[in-house]
């Protein structure tokens, strides 16, 4: 294990960091950190949420200060004061939400940093920056990869949006890029394409720095593998010696093991016999064609399918927020209409969507964002017992591990993982018999997935909630379902048992078996 | 999603986009809904035609006019300017009482913009320095600059220079009014600076994506003060411009123009979220509000009639604007369609 800024035979470093540590208040995000990025080499970054991987980021970037240490660009000492003198260096970072100005041009926003660097009486030479592009695309063998640089950005599709920042890096000649969490929101074709741009990078001897959840990905292309856990170095080496297995134990640390082991133990037959909590008959809607499928009590349905197969859609016609055109849903045997989440929430029915950040109440605190939705059950005549409420707060904290100051701190001070958990145990808070999951753990650390899989279980067996997850990760599916149903273009393509592996969910999710 | 999607270059531009393009455009529609109401209004009375009487309305909307381009760069900065009905007011009896103590007239002017100027900084400083919505500091700013201006005056009229009289009664090229040629050409500048020139871009920046502009090294705050600065200096403009049609600087002219203002401005299709807006749009806006008024003194209609249709005016420019943004849709006649089916069915 090297934790000196020289990589053994990983070749020269070209940005390397000294004894680096940041602290938040009382928080240390990141400790007396020393590690290289080597030139013409493709770095995984890993780290579970709050590692200190951002942290490490926005220091490399002039994003922040750091307390101590130093940084070393090609051997010499360096500090930013800015972002700006950062890529001034060449060191630039393409965030994981593409900072762009919608209602501007593509070629705009490509040579946005004329906007700062120009004087501002200065005229915008906005058909030059068009030429530019163009060139510029051209230079960088990357024309297909974007529309025309004239379009404005906010006609834009998310990969599109991606690129545009990815391509406005590259025109900077970085000798470091950062590249944080670039295809969280890529397909899996997409992802290609950025990895091929990747790969020319490396051959051009820019150190390139990658973070993603998807370890897979990440493998097909790392070069050099750097492990944080809490905020400290912990391992760094080839992908031979660091393999994929191994770098999930470096990052969740022996603690979380346990939990994963006793998930996967945990693995039980379906709850054949248990009564129907929720049935689905000939569902029918925008997007989705004759649903039929039941959730029992006490069992875990996972479904699966391609983006845009219609899952969230069922979900949102389930608990009324989207238009049913025939068909019915029956709620613990009984048929019942649902006209919005309220109805749904009354009918026993908690859904947590996709979106975090559009669930989450973002300036208030964790205690207001865990108990918003059962405020009538703190109080009386209107009134709420802040006491009851803040009692409330701290036993779901408690309860579902949410890692938090206190109930009072802001949920934004939470990591991702951690907001998931307060949004988990905010639908439970209402004690539903139908839990509706869409995308779980989209952004969650190992250890923390393994958290809320095994919360789901516990809750599952001991309390018989049905759960009902959807997602994207096969893995997901596969670890965690009692049962499976795969959605394709609108129809259910597959409902079974979930032990026979991944292989019939791609099958049934591609359409590979009926053609 | 295929790779077409990241090329995006599957659709061709054709001709057929470019009318389009322009038709959809906010400013194409207020100036058909301008032309219409035009048209109307000259049918039951055929005086609203006359060149006179158009001069008349452009003149009476040079004041809210010139201050709603400085508004719409302040709205696109994702920002608002509530003071400008009292800055106005301030610059005004501040020119006034300059010249009042024996300066030249065009010293005693050059103060009274500099004042509104100095008011944009001061609200700007505010806003950036101290993180306040630039709601509340403008709110305070409205009655700052009205009780420094009954300081001033006492309450009293001030006489304005007779030298610069030509600026607001003037007419020069057979009849058209000085004013509503500073106004026109002020507009054309307000379009050119905003979307021709890096400080303009910066504005669209900053309102649009705050976080992508810091990180693009665009100067946020000192461009953040700077629109603020702009729209005071249109402010004392316009308060020149103002008070010299009269002839006299008084201590409550410009009482409530700041919702004309932002209403011209959004009429023009500048967004409160930030981000979107133009000038020449403002401008359209500006002589919609005033057409409507002529409109409604011709036909000699009540104007409790005629305050009631303004409001109405720029709820449905807003709609308007959100239809155009696509944000409507829920609203469409497929999506009615759906809706009642489903629950006809349920």
């Amino acid at each position: 294990m090297t934790t000196s800024a020289q990589v053994g035979n990983a070749g020269p470093a070209a940005l390397s960091v000294v004894g680096l540590a940041k602290s938040f208040g009382a928080v240390k995000a990141l400790r007396d950190v020393s590690l290289a990025f080597p030139a013409g080499q493709v770095t995984g970054l890993l780290g579970e949420n709050g590692a200190g991987k951002s942290t490490l980021i926005r220091l490399c970037s002039g994003e922040m200060q750091p307390d101590s240490g130093r940084l070393r660009l090609d051997g010499e000492d360096v500090g930013f004061g800015s972002p700006l003198e950062a890529i001034a260096a060449g060191v630039v970072v393409v965030h994981q939400e593409p900072l762009l100005i919608s209602e501007l041009t593509v070629a705009d926003n490509l040579f946005l940093y004329d906007l700062g660097e120009r004087p501002g009486y200065a005229i915008a030479r906005r058909k030059d920056n068009v030429q530019r592009a163009r060139e510029l695309l051209d230079r960088l063998q990357m024309t297909d990869y974007l529309p025309d640089p004239s379009t404005p950005c906010r006609e834009l599709s998310a990969a599109a949006r991606q690129m545009v920042d990815i391509v406005r890096a590259l025109s900077r000649r970085p000798k470091v890029l950062f590249l944080d969490e670039p295809n969280s929101s890529l397909t899996h074709e997409e992802s290609e394409r950025l990895f091929a741009v990747v790969k020319r990078l490396r051959r051009d001897g820019v150190a390139v720095v990658l973070v993603s959840h998807r370890l897979a990905e990440v493998y097909s292309i790392v070069d050099h593998v750097i492990v944080l856990r809490d905020g400290t170095f912990v391992a760094a080496g080839p992908p031979d010696e660091i393999d994929e297995k191994r770098a999930v134990a470096l990052m969740a640390g022996d603690r979380k093991r346990a939990v994963v082991a006793e998930v996967m133990a945990d693995r039980r037959g379906t709850a054949e016999q248990a009564e129907v909590a929720l049935d689905l008959n000939g569902l029918t809607g925008e997007g989705f064609t004759d649903i039929d499928f039941t959730v029992r009590r006490g069992e875990i349905v996972g479904m699966a399918g391609l983006v845009g197969a219609g899952r969230t859609e069922i979900a949102e016609a389930v608990i009324g927020v989207r238009p049913v055109a025939r068909g019915s849903i029956s709620v613990g045997g009984r048929r019942v209409r649902i006209s919005g989440p309220g109805r749904a929430q009354k009918f026993g029915i908690a859904y947590v969507a996709e979106e975090r950040r559009t669930e989450v109440f973002h300036s208030q605190s964790v205690g207001y964002n865990l108990t918003v939705r059962i405020l009538s059950t703190l109080g009386r005549l209107g009134w709420v017992s802040p006491r009851r409420a803040d009692a409330k707060a701290r036993e779901l904290t408690r309860r579902f591990g949410v890692k938090t100051a206190s109930t009072g701190a802001l949920i934004t001070s939470l990591s991702g993982g951690n907001q998931q958990k307060v949004l988990l145990a905010r639908a439970l808070a209402a004690k539903p018999k139908v839990l509706i999951l869409d995308e779980p753990t989209r952004g969650v650390d190992v250890g923390t997935k393994a958290e809320i899989y095994a919360t789901l279980r516990e809750l599952a067996r001991t309390e018989g909630l049905a759960v009902w997850f959807i997602s994207s990760e096969l893995e997901e599916i596969v670890e965690l379902a009692d049962r499976v149903v795969v959605i394709r273009r609108g129809r259910i393509a597959l409902d079974a048992p979930n032990n026979a592996g991944p292989q019939p969910i791609v099958a049934a999710a591609m359409g590979s078996t009926e053609g | 999603m295929s790779a077409s999607t990241v090329s995006g270059r599957a659709r061709k531009r054709s001709w057929m986009d470019v009318p389009l393009s322009v038709v959809k455009r906010q400013e194409a529609g207020l100036l058909g809904v301008i032309i219409v109401l035009g048209l109307l209004v000259s049918l039951a009375n055929d005086s609203f035609l006359r060149k006179d009487n158009l001069y008349n309305v452009l003149q009476t909307v040079v004041v809210v006019g010139v201050i709603a381009v400085g508004q719409t760069f302040v709205l696109i900065a994702k920002e608002i300017d509530l003071s400008v009905g009292s800055v106005l007011a301030l610059s005004a009896v501040t020119a006034g009482s300059v010249y009042g103590s024996g300066a030249d007239p065009w010293v005693a002017m050059a103060v009274g913009v500099g004042v509104g100027a100095a008011c944009g900084l001061a609200v700007g400083t505010v806003v950036v320095i101290g993180r306040v919505s630039s709601f509340i500091v403008t709110l305070g700013m409205l009655s700052i600059a009205r009780g420094l201006t009954q300081l001033i005056t006492g309450g009293l009229p001030q006489t304005m220079p007779p030298e610069l009289s030509f600026i607001g009664q003037g007419r020069v090229l057979g009849g058209i009014p000085v004013s509503v040629i500073i106004f026109i050409a002020l507009v054309i500048i307000g379009q050119l600076l905003l979307t021709r020139t890096i400080f303009g871009l910066r504005v669209t920046a900053i309102g649009d994506n705050d976080a992508a502009a810091r990180t693009g090294g665009i100067p946020v705050a000192r461009t953040r003060i700077l629109t603020f600065v702009l729209i005071g200096t249109l402010a004392g403009l316009a308060g020149i411009i103002f008070s010299t049609q009269v002839g006299v600087a008084e201590a409550q002219a410009g009482t409530g123009y700041e919702l004309d203002v932002i209403a011209a401005a959004v009429i023009g299709g500048a967004s409160l979220s930030g981000g979107r807006g133009s000038i020449v749009g403002a401008f359209l806006g500006a002589c919609l509000l005033g057409v409507l008024r002529n409109a409604f003194i011709l036909l000699a209609l009540s104007p409790f009639l005629q305050q009631l249709s303004i409001g109405l005016v720029i709820v449905l420019a807003a709609l308007f604007d959100q239809a155009r943004q696509g944000n409507l849709r829920h609203l469409s006649l497929s999506s009615l369609r759906r809706r009642l089916l489903a629950r006809t069915r349920a």
